[in-house]
This record gives structure tokens, C-alpha cells and sequence, in this order.
């Protein structure tokens, strides 16, 4: 009677317990190695399995239309200043893949779906510091291949920029010399978090500083 | 504590924020206020200035309302009071401030706030900054630094971790398991 119970009991280790702890093992090992594409696949699958286009503007509000429009200048009152989580562009760089909407405001959502700029810093055409930042696991992973002298591209509702990378630094967060707020010329600092393909929290920084070589000057700001 | 300031200054931003009419632009109350608002505090010879982030947001923020020469003129009262403030207390920097005077420079911006029937407040290392409006939408909340954590998205990285953990734990469960079952076959085999 003994011998049948511890019997049953090795039979219930070997044939249950065991298949099942490594089945677990096998999936979370999987699961790590595979989790930073997941949600990639996921969406790819979603795009041809969806039997109806997706609303994407449920977690955020769009109000970027893209235009053609190739004027030298705008006025402030044709301007939709966005809100703040608000997509109102986009932004790539070419020979980078680096391919993004483009929010006002840089919490989680914005850089969950795109790349944000700071709200302390000023938008396209205002003659001002433009902020950026973008994961470097996502969307700003591309950074890593940016060269002096490509170009950033930036389309809004109100006019499409370009500008020409003229460097790069890699600093901590802390450094406030990376970026001025206070200057009166168009100059666009994008940054993400380095190195580019770590999964950990790290304080350094990549920055790419960039120059405007055209696109709409917002003019009537002053009454 | 240049938080604390930058909340007075906030609040004082918040003030237009209220205003319903739409203007793109800045008209001229929006830049004696802009105006108002780069101007230093004097703390014993030391200029102290609000962030330059502060006066961007309100720049932005202006450029979506329009503000009236009479609202202009009460922010720029308020701005003045706390300018004024600061500059009596005889110290040298915001960092030497009392807890009372902190809570005073407090009470300036909740006034301002409570004006437009806003609500003002610091957290109690005085770091963590945030306006209220009467509808409970929270307008600014400077709880984040100008460089974001920018690595692997957020959301992420506890899964990977809580994963690997997982299965670190479940292999050295299955190995205690496997070397106390060998080690009991090599008994029997004695």
C-alpha cells in the first residue's frame, strides 16, 4: 500500500510536475528573450488580422493633417498650438530610420506612441529651442546612425521643416549645458537615452543638435 | 525651493489660462507679464530668476489665449508681491527660505489660483509642484525633469525583469528537485 502511494507520488513529479516547471521555464525564457519585440509583432499581426481599421486616436488626440504648403512664413492665427499629449507631426531622418509622430509634451503616452518635445521648449517656426525626445529602444533607436550633416525633417499642419545635423554629444541627464531654453535662435535637440540598446535605466544621454535650413517662419507674434 | 517660486510664477500663469477667448499671438498685457516674469529677484546682490522652462510654457500658453489689460495688470500685482517678498526676508537664495516663509510664498500662488477658483499646491519636500483646476484636470505638474528617462519603454523592462526572476527561481526549484531525487536513486542503488 506504501509502495503503490509513493509510486503514484514519483508518477505525479515525473509526468505532471516536472513537463509543467519546465513548460513555465521554457515560456519565460522565451517571453525574456522575446518581449522587447512582442508588442511589435503584436501590432504587425493586429494590422492584417484587424477586420476594421484600428483608432489610434483613442489614447491621445491628433491634430495633424500633413500639407504641401511650401510659404515662407505663416501667421500665429493659422496655427493650432497643440495641447499638451497632443500629436501634431511627425519626424524622421533620412538614411536613420528613425520614422516618428510627433507630440507636444514628453510624458509616457507621447513616448509610447512617438517621440515628444518638452513643453518647455517651443514647437516648429518660433525661432526658439525645439526639445525632443524619443525612447532608444523604439523610436529614437535609429539616433545611432545620425552623421553630421543629415536631415531632420519635421511636418506639421502649418508648414514642413528641415534640419541639418551639425553634432553630437553624449552627457548625463544632469548636464544642463546640453541644451539652452533661453536662446533666440531655431535650433532642434533631440536626445535619448544611451547606450542605445539597453534595456536597463542609465543617467546618459545622447543628444543630436540640429539647425533649421527651411520652413515656415511664424510671423504675428507680437501685436 | 526654486520650485516653490516657479509655482508663485506659475500660478500667475494659471491666471490667463482661465480666459475663454481664443488669440494667437502675444498681445501687449501678455508681454509686460512675460516681461514681469524675467525680471530677477534680488536676494541679498543675488539675482534669482524663474526658469527659463516657466516663462517658455507661459510664452506657449499665451499664444493660445488673450489676455486683458486688467487681468495683466492683477498678475502682474501678484508677481510684484511675491518679488517683493522675497527680497524682504533678507536672505541671500530660496534655499534659505524657513518652512513659514515657503508656506507664505505658498499662499501668494494659491491666492492667485484661488481667484480663478484654482487650486495651488507644493508637496512637502517642496519639489513637486502642481495646479489644479476647478474641473480637477491638473494644468502643471512639475513633478518631472526637463530630460526624461528615455530608455527601454517603461513598460517593458518590469516584465523582462519579473520574467527572468521567475524563471531563475522555477530552474533552481527543478534543480534542488533533480539533485534530491538523484541523490535519493543513488540511496536505493546502495
Amino acid at each position: 500500500m506504501k509502495k503503490s502511494k509513493n509510486k503514484s507520488k514519483k508518477n505525479i513529479k515525473n509526468f505532471i510536475i516536472f513537463p509543467v516547471a519546465l513548460c513555465l521555464v521554457m515560456f519565460i525564457f522565451v517571453f525574456a528573450v522575446s518581449a522587447p519585440f512582442i508588442s511589435n509583432i503584436v501590432s504587425i499581426g493586429s494590422m492584417f488580422m484587424a477586420d476594421k481599421q484600428v483608432d489610434y486616436s483613442k489614447s491621445y488626440d491628433n491634430i495633424f493633417i500633413p500639407t504641401d504648403t511650401n510659404a515662407d512664413t505663416v501667421n500665429a492665427s493659422d496655427v493650432d498650438f497643440p495641447g499638451i499629449g497632443k500629436q501634431f507631426g511627425e519626424l524622421s531622418i533620412e538614411n536613420c530610420d528613425v520614422d516618428a509622430k510627433l507630440f507636444y509634451g514628453d510624458s509616457s503616452v507621447p513616448l509610447r506612441n512617438g517621440v515628444g518635445i518638452y513643453a518647455g521648449s517651443f514647437i516648429p517656426g518660433y525661432g526658439r529651442t525645439i526639445l525632443v525626445a524619443g525612447h532608444n529602444n523604439t523610436y529614437f533607436n535609429g539616433l545611432k546612425n545620425v552623421k553630421k550633416g543629415d536631415v531632420v525633417i519635421i511636418s506639421t499642419s502649418y508648414g514642413n521643416y528641415k534640419y541639418k545635423v551639425t553634432g553630437t554629444k553624449l552627457t548625463t541627464d544632469k548636464d544642463k549645458k546640453a541644451y539652452d531654453l533661453s536662446a533666440k535662435k531655431e535650433n532642434l535637440v533631440l536626445y535619448t537615452c544611451y547606450p542605445f540598446d539597453s534595456l536597463g535605466l542609465t543617467n546618459q544621454r545622447f543628444f543630436v543638435y540640429a539647425e533649421k535650413t527651411s520652413g515656415p517662419v511664424i510671423t504675428g507674434l507680437y501685436e | 525651493m526654486k520650485k516653490l517660486i516657479a509655482i508663485f510664477f506659475a500660478a500667475a500663469i494659471i491666471a490667463a489660462s482661465a480666459l475663454p477667448v481664443f488669440s494667437a499671438g502675444l498681445n501687449s498685457s501678455e508681454q509686460s507679464v512675460l516681461s514681469n516674469m524675467r525680471t530677477p529677484a534680488n536676494m541679498k546682490g543675488n539675482s534669482v530668476y524663474v526658469p527659463a522652462s516657466y516663462v517658455n510654457q507661459a510664452e506657449s500658453y499665451f499664444n493660445t489665449i488673450d489676455m486683458t489689460a486688467d487681468q495683466a495688470s492683477k498678475i502682474n500685482g501678484i508677481i510684484g508681491q511675491g518679488r517683493s517678498f522675497l527680497e524682504g526676508t533678507g536672505k541671500s537664495g530660496v534655499r534659505e527660505l524657513s518652512s513659514s516663509e515657503k508656506q507664505t510664498l505658498l499662499g501668494y500662488a494659491s491666492a492667485a489660483a484661488g481667484v480663478l477658483k484654482m487650486s495651488a499646491a507644493a508637496g512637502s519636500d517642496t519639489n513637486k509642484v502642481k495646479i489644479i483646476s476647478k474641473s480637477g484636470d491638473t494644468i502643471v505638474d512639475d513633478s518631472t525633469n526637463v530630460i526624461k528617462a528615455t530608455g527601454a519603454e517603461s513598460s517593458v523592462v518590469p516584465a523582462v525583469i519579473l520574467a527572468v526572476t521567475g524563471g531563475l527561481f522555477l530552474l533552481s526549484g527543478t534543480a534542488l528537485v533533480l539533485s534530491k531525487k538523484k541523490l535519493s536513486y543513488e540511496k536505493i542503488e546502495k
